[in-house]
């Protein structure tokens, strides 16, 4: 039993394979689990910035860390890292305690990026390849690679301060990559990057995700990690809100359905409430309606066959991330 | 320790990079091979042309010339020496002036070397012994030239003299050689002391200082002969002079001057020492700052540790003040043999403690510990710091506590001061240790004292690394407003916690 995770969502496998440790993870089947953190705190002074915190990041999954701002997503990846330590709790990094001995299997890229102003492009991503335990040479083919990739091939010998901000940006993803890092650890990745970037950010998580690295990234703009993730964990204040897959994070939420019917739905069971939408052809209106909890759109749609409830439309309404948030979190100001 | 060596490469090449970094490791060398060759410049390759109106019958005139003469051969004869002396060509003649060095040669010596056959006859002799790829003596030039008086001068009233030796002076047209020097020596010379100096520019002290002293000696002459000494006596009288024998005592064995000269190495260290930490310590302290301002700390700090990379950085820094070190011996070095050897000629007693290897290993240790100890404030500075603007504000204090108290130190050894309490306490205080011990090592400072300040030094540094070194690591990421002494003992304490 892995201490602060709930029984049926986590078991632990008590056997360690070549330094790699065997869970079992939600979704049933058994996984490389490549992150766990098992109730962490981690206090700043009188500031709880995180709150006795645990989930576990299985192999291969692209898994988004989301809150709003000084929720403890940052504070939660260094302490992964070793950057700090936490107050609290244990921490285990592809198998291993947290620490810079992990550092050649992890990629790295800070939420406050920046780059030694003075020196070259490859010359900064061999050095942080060489800081992760890679050969100059080695380094240097993986970054000139890298920078052919990101159609920076003509500024290989650029200094930094020559690069322009884009330029620059897709330098910092360079040095975090340089290594093929089994881990990458993206700390709001997305933020100040230009739509270009964007693309190719996500093209490369997609990338090494295919290539079967874990990618952990923080973020709040809800889109990128619809679009990306396995599997999600809210972070409010510190606490574990919520952990899971899209899906089940959708769940959270009542199911709402767009219907065109003649009479009101409001009278099926499982409804909670239906909105008059006004008239959408004669004889027929249009409806927004509100499910019950648990209640799924697939079972009120049974329902009204075997009623023989007539219908000319019925549309389940995705719902939004965004919305998941704010139900869960509460505080929809930070979240884009 | 890979990471160590990483980050510390990374360090000396950002620094050598710098263009600053190469106009400050030029600047010294490039200043001081300046200031000898300067003076070259500026000398003439000619010698003074010197004219002497000598109304007294021609006495005067022959007296000067025949100083001018007499100094000139005696230059000769110490730059004989001093080339003698470099070779090993004592051999040529073992009893000779020339042979023997480190002395004072009186005008008699010099009369003796010319009446022995001169310049020509020493460098035959030198000739029979001297290898092939010994270099040929070259003598100094003369400084001045007599310039016979053109009669319409010598015709000249002396009041009329300022006039007419204006195109003496100045002449007119490019290739008429101007006299430097007119003197005036008037035919009541004797009743009266007065004689007159025209010159084409200030006149140099050396060559009022010869006349002035062919003069007096004369007028101490007229005056003792009209005192009634015969002339002869008068003449002996004024020319009597102590003859100086110069010695150099043994290290360690008193005089101030010789014990100066062996303080020139450990001052030169110190002094060393102090310059490469203040540029070097202010690059690293800018490379620090640049790292948090750059906000790329977070991506090293997931890489290396906090330890790895302040010794990285120490470590690259000392090998950047290691580097500007290597760079200024080996110009001195080059120097020294571009001057075909006159320069180590004259320092070479300064070289003397390098003759003891408990001194070589003091100066080593307490530089390079020294280094570290002062390096490391300026890294926990950076560390502290958001912008250069920042660091100033800590930097200045931590200047000024260290260095007021060095130049003192060092003019107290200058002056050949080397009790008292000042001394004690700088040497003592481990901040100020490496300097005063340095400056204090060819001063005479007791074995046991080098060795306890040495330890005291060594557990300080240790406790400065640890403590220092707790709020580099608990400064690197923290944010917000420059520390003040609280939060500092905070960030320390809570790092080691």
């Amino acid at each position: 039993m892995l201490g602060g995770l709930k029984s049926d969502e986590h078991c632990l496998i008590h056997s360690v394979r070549q330094s790699r440790v065997w869970r079992c993870l939600p979704g049933g089947g058994k996984n490389l689990t490549v992150l766990t953190i098992d109730r962490v705190t981690k206090r700043f002074g009188e500031v709880v910035a995180v709150d006795d915190l645990s989930f576990a990041v299985g192999e291969g999954e692209v898994f988004g860390f989301l809150g709003g701002n000084g929720a403890g997503k940052t504070t939660t990846l260094r302490m992964a890292l070793d950057i700090i330590r936490p107050t609290k709790g244990t921490i285990e990094v592809l198998g291993r305690a947290p620490g810079r001995g992990n550092a050649p299997d992890i990629g790295f890229l800070p939420e406050e990026r920046g780059l030694y102003r003075q020196m070259s492009v490859i010359d900064t991503i061999t050095y942080f390849g060489r800081l992760k335990g890679m050969q100059a040479s080695d380094a240097r083919k993986s970054g000139l690679a890298l920078l052919e990739r990101f159609e920076l091939g003509a500024n290989v010998k650029s200094s930094v301060d020559k690069l322009s901000k884009g330029m620059a940006q897709k330098v910092q993803l360079a040095t975090a990559l340089v290594n093929r890092p089994r881990l990458l650890i993206l700390d709001e990745p997305f933020s100040g990057l230009d739509p270009v970037n964007q693309g190719l950010l996500e093209e490369e998580i997609r990338r090494a995700s295919a290539n079967g690295a874990t990618v952990i990234f923080s973020t709040h703009v809800m889109q990128h990690a619809e679009r990306l993730c396995d599997r999600l964990l809210l972070l409010a204040r510190g606490r574990k809100k919520f952990e899971g897959t899209l899906d089940q994070a959708r769940a959270e939420l009542p199911a709402r359905l767009t219907v065109v019917a003649k009479q009101d739905p409001a009278t099926l069971d499982g409804v909670d409430s239906a909105e008059d939408k006004g008239e959408a052809e004669p004889g027929w209106r249009r409806w927004s309606v509100l499910l019950e909890p648990g209640v799924a759109a697939g079972d009120v749609l049974e329902r009204c066959i075997a009623q023989q409830f007539p219908l000319r439309r019925f549309e389940q309404v995705q719902v939004s991330l965004h919305d998941v948030f704010v139900h869960i979190v509460g505080t929809p100001e930070t979240v884009q | 320790m890979k990471n160590i060596l990483i980050v510390a490469a990374r360090e000396f090449r950002q620094i050598t990079s710098m263009r600053s970094f190469w106009l400050t490791l030029l600047i010294i060398p490039f200043s001081i091979g300046i200031g000898a060759v300067v003076p070259q410049l500026i000398a003439k390759d000619e010698p003074d042309r010197v004219m002497v109106i000598d109304r007294t019958g021609g006495s005067e005139a022959r007296a000067i010339a025949q100083r001018f003469e007499l100094d000139r051969n005696r230059n000769i004869l110490s730059d004989l020496s001093r080339y003698v002396q470099r070779h090993h060509l004592e051999q040529a003649d073992p009893g000779a002036l020339w042979a023997q060095h480190d002395r004072w040669y009186s005008d008699e010596d010099v009369a003796r070397f010319m009446a022995s056959g001169g310049l020509a006859s020493a460098q035959a002799k030198i000739e029979r012994v001297k290898a092939k790829d010994t270099p040929k003596f070259e003598a100094s030039k003369a400084d001045y030239q007599m310039v016979p008086v053109p009669p319409s001068i010598a015709a000249a009233p002396d009041t009329g003299l300022d006039q007419a030796l204006k195109p003496v002076l100045k002449p007119e047209g490019k290739d008429a050689k101007a006299v430097d020097y007119v003197i005036l020596v008037p035919a009541n010379f004797g009743q009266s002391p007065l004689v007159r100096l025209w010159a084409n520019r200030q006149p140099s002290q050396t060559f009022v200082s010869t006349v002035q002293g062919v003069l007096t000696r004369d007028l101490r002459t007229r005056f003792l002969a009209a005192q009634g000494l015969s002339p002869q006596a008068a003449q002996t009288a004024t020319a009597i002079q102590p003859a100086l024998a110069i010695s150099t005592p043994p290290p360690g064995g008193g005089a101030r001057e010789s014990m100066l000269i062996r303080s020139i190495l450990p001052l030169f260290a110190a002094y060393l020492l102090m310059i490469s930490l203040m540029l070097s310590g202010s690059w690293m302290l800018q490379g620090t700052v640049e790292e948090r301002s750059n906000k790329l700390l977070e991506t090293v700090l997931a890489c290396v540790s906090p330890e790895e990379l302040m010794y990285g950085k120490l470590l690259g820094t000392a090998g950047v003040g290691l580097f500007m070190i290597a760079v200024w011996v080996a110009c001195a070095l080059f120097g020294a043999y571009a001057t075909k050897g006159a320069i180590a000629d004259m320092i070479r007693p300064a070289l003397d403690p390098l003759s003891s290897p408990g001194m070589i290993l003091a100066l080593i240790y307490f530089f390079v510990v020294g280094y570290v100890t002062i390096a490391i404030l300026f890294l926990a500075i950076g560390a502290m710091s958001d912008s250069m603007r920042d660091a100033q504000g800590y930097l200045m204090p931590v200047l000024l506590l260290i260095l007021l108290p060095i130049s003192i130190l060092m003019q107290a050894v200058l002056g050949g001061n080397t009790g008292g309490v000042l001394m004690e306490v700088l040497t003592w205080v481990p901040i100020w240790t490496p300097f005063a011990v340095l400056a204090r090592l060819g001063l005479g400072i007791p074995t046991w004292e080098v060795i306890a300040t040495g330890l005291v030094l060594a557990a300080f540094t240790a406790a400065e690394l640890v403590l220092l070194g707790r709020l580099f690591r608990a400064s690197l990421l923290a944010q917000g407003q420059r520390p003040n002494l609280a939060e500092v003992v905070a960030r320390i304490r809570t790092a080691g916690a």
